[in-house]
């Protein structure tokens, strides 16, 4: 009986180490096919990684066959400061970070420290359809969408929204409570309000000097600005100079009917809207001069990745007018990077309303940081 | 002759066996000597050794990124990053709020912990149990989701505020305050000092309190000069990790505190994080552990003075 047990033990064994070793030969031939697979680092919410594994990513892997695509998600970028160290030491070292391609916000500043592969058009065809300003804006990240910030309102309480930035500045004090944007070092929605507000004092060469290097006297002229902001404490909600954490508690309190006006992405309240969480009567529209910030987001190919190729050919492809359509009309409703007339005629109707062409660029990142600082020294509580 | 004999026998295995177990004991305490080492006690040396602007070594890659990094200009460094936060219109705010947190949290604590403690020691009974158990829930509930709850329970559109106004009644929006961190804090440190509180008041003889009252000692009295006393040892120990976990707090602060000015916790991150800053956010980080040194030398005093007590040293 005893026996018997054994036997069936090493005949389950055998078997085993059979499949184990019939199964060694296929990954060994997948190992050799290992410079078609590209390693892509998400960090960012949810609907960008809808947007890469539900539909960019699979269109890829059918226009070009043979080529897979590695995810490593991480979200709202909670490890942006370890995947960054890591990026940042395996340059250094010269050995492999295990990611070819980033999307993230931390790309422009791996490409400020220089360990960015500097794409050409010679290697990557499609930047020839990119905006120069834009492409020197991510100091060897390459844009493949672009997204703004626009101003959300209820259009059941405001019949005429605010057209200038001047004219919102005077509808907030005029309606105290009633309007909110979140604290910049949070979300991108309130840091554009912040970066706004601080540039209408601001030379147009004063911004484009930002938004393109480091430039620490320059910030000095963000004083005005920030003591503007600091006197609106008494006017936001809340009315004490305490603001929302981040992008969606700024959705939020809009939705709640807490706010009748805020600084929103375009892409987030566009989704908000398709899923029925943002009610119908709430609108957005852009303000001018300034214009809210928008830009692009940034594509990286670190100097170490071991699998450039690859990593250029997806790069590319993503921006292609394919590419740039899912984009546009899928589940993110984002922006193209592409000339709107190189689009598909349907998908160009839907951005007719908002002019992508003339997005206002945001501060570079160490910039970008400093303000973030900046404004949580001078405005909040104060 | 022979009783003797046995006697020095005992003896002899006696003292063998105790060295054999002194060194399986250093070797059982030596793994989690060695984690310390390596994941807390060396990481710290380098992080201190950043924040004084070494910037070579294990912190090369941290300061290639970071911005705001101050390199050492003297052989054993540079106390730049200090001046940098010590002159930091946020940090005395920040400071401020850490420790008066910390102090009335933890004193609105002990003052509950000792309430239940007392009150089940004293007259105890089914329902004193059943208070006792229900404390005991926060402990079996995540921070992040309690802080969202408590977050919804006071916000602008919260529970408190809607029922109030069924009754014409303005009540305060809580949410972005330091009340709210102090209500956080309080509501997830409470279960643990309760545990601490409670067994301390239980491990008190009943003979002495009934001594007390035959000697016609009060209620106030018993609680002041035999239940307190005797159970100072966990008192204090539950005070000092409450007061601890309090200081380190993030969740809480960063979902129910005001923007500026904030916690420590929360500060660190941000400068860590949104601002880019990691020298700063080690320097603030340094004073976080040197205030909560202060609090263990409080820890370990009231060891000390238990192992006094029971006759260990």
């Amino acid at each position: 009986m005893l026996k018997k047990k054994y036997a069936s033990v090493l005949v389950a064994a055998a078997v085993a180490s059979l499949v184990i070793g019939a199964g060694a030969p296929s990954s060994q031939a997948a190992n050799k096919n290992v410079s078609q697979t590209v390693r892509l680092y998400i960090s960012a919410d949810t609907n960008i990684q809808d947007l890469w594994v539900k539909s960019l990513i699979p269109a890829f892997k059918a226009a070009n066959p043979g080529y897979d695509v590695n995810v490593t998600f991480d979200l709202h970028g909670d490890h942006d400061a370890q995947e960054t160290a890591k990026i940042t030491a395996a340059s250094v070292l010269h050995k492999d970070s295990g990611v070819d391609l980033i999307d993230g916000g931390f790309t422009t500043q791996l490409g400020l420290a220089g360990l960015l592969w500097h794409p050409t058009p010679g290697l990557v065809p499609n930047l020839r359809d990119i905006g120069k300003s834009v492409l020197a804006a991510g100091k060897g990240g390459i844009p493949y969408r672009a997204s703004s910030v626009l101003l959300a309102y209820n259009s059941t309480n405001v019949k005429t929204p605010p057209k200038t930035l001047d004219d919102l500045l005077a509808w907030i004090k005029a309606n105290p409570g009633k309007f909110t944007y979140n604290v910049p070092s949070g979300g991108g929605s309130g840091y554009a309000f912040v970066q706004t507000v601080v540039d209408k004092y601001l030379s147009a060469k004063d911004r484009t000097t930002l938004a393109q290097s480091i430039n620490k006297p320059l910030q000095s002229k963000w004083a005005t600005g920030l003591e503007t902001l600091r006197s609106l404490n008494v006017y936001t909600y809340g009315k004490n100079g305490s603001y929302p954490a981040n992008n969606a508690e700024t959705l939020k309190d809009l939705s709640t009917g807490l706010v009748d006006m805020a600084s929103v992405w375009s892409d987030q309240f566009a989704s908000a809207q398709k899923a029925g969480t943002m009610p119908a009567n709430i609108k957005v529209t852009q303000i001018s001069g300034p214009a809210f910030t928008g830009g692009a987001a940034y594509l990286g190919i670190p100097s170490s990745s071991q699998n450039r190729a690859a990593a250029r050919l997806l790069a590319n492809w993503v921006l292609s007018p394919t590419a740039q359509n899912l984009i546009v009309s899928g589940i993110l409703n984002g922006m193209p990077v592409i000339p709107v007339s190189k689009l598909d005629a349907t998908v160009a109707a839907t951005l007719a309303d908002i002019d992508v062409s003339d997005l206002r660029p945001t501060y570079l990142s160490a910039n970008a940081n400093d303000l973030k600082s900046a404004w949580a020294s001078a405005v909040p509580g104060k | 002759m022979t009783a003797d004999k046995t006697v020095v026998v005992t003896e002899g295995l006696e003292a063998k066996s105790a060295s054999r177990l002194s060194v399986l004991g250093f070797f059982m305490a030596l793994p989690p000597m060695l984690l310390v080492i390596c994941f807390v006690g060396a990481p710290i040396l380098i992080a201190f050794t950043f924040s004084l602007g070494w910037t070579e070594g294990p912190n090369r890659v941290v300061s290639i990124i970071g911005q705001e990094i101050h390199k050492k200009d003297h052989w054993w460094g540079t106390f730049s990053a200090y001046q940098d936060v010590f002159h930091d219109s946020r940090f005395p705010g920040d400071l401020r709020t850490t420790l008066l947190v910390t102090t009335i949290s933890t004193t609105m604590v002990l003052v509950m912990a000792l309430g239940i403690g007392i009150y089940q020691r004293m007259i105890g009974g089914r329902l004193a149990s059943i208070m006792t158990t229900l404390t005991l829930v926060p402990l079996f509930v995540p921070v992040v989701i309690a802080s969202w709850a408590i977050h919804t329970f006071y916000a602008g559109d919260g529970f408190m505020r809607t029922i109030f106004s069924h009754f014409g009644i303005e009540f305060p929006t809580l949410t972005s305050t330091s009340t709210a961190i102090a209500i956080g804090t309080i509501w997830t440190s409470l279960p643990f000092a309760i545990l601490m509180v409670t067994s301390g008041l239980q491990s008190v003889p009943d003979a002495l309190i009934e001594t007390a009252q035959d000697a016609g000692a009060g209620f106030f009295r018993i609680i002041r000069t035999v239940l307190i006393p005797l159970a100072l040892t966990p008192i204090v120990i539950a005070g000092t990790f409450t007061a601890i976990g309090i200081m380190g707090s993030f969740t809480i602060p960063l979902f129910l505190g005001p923007n500026q000015p904030t916690m420590l916790g929360v500060e660190i991150s941000n400068f860590f994080g949104a601002y880019n800053r990691p020298q700063q956010s080690i320097v603030m980080a340094f004073v976080v552990f040197t205030a909560a040194s202060g609090i263990a030398l409080v820890y370990i005093w009231a060891n000390v003075r238990s192992a006094k007590q029971s006759g260990r040293i």
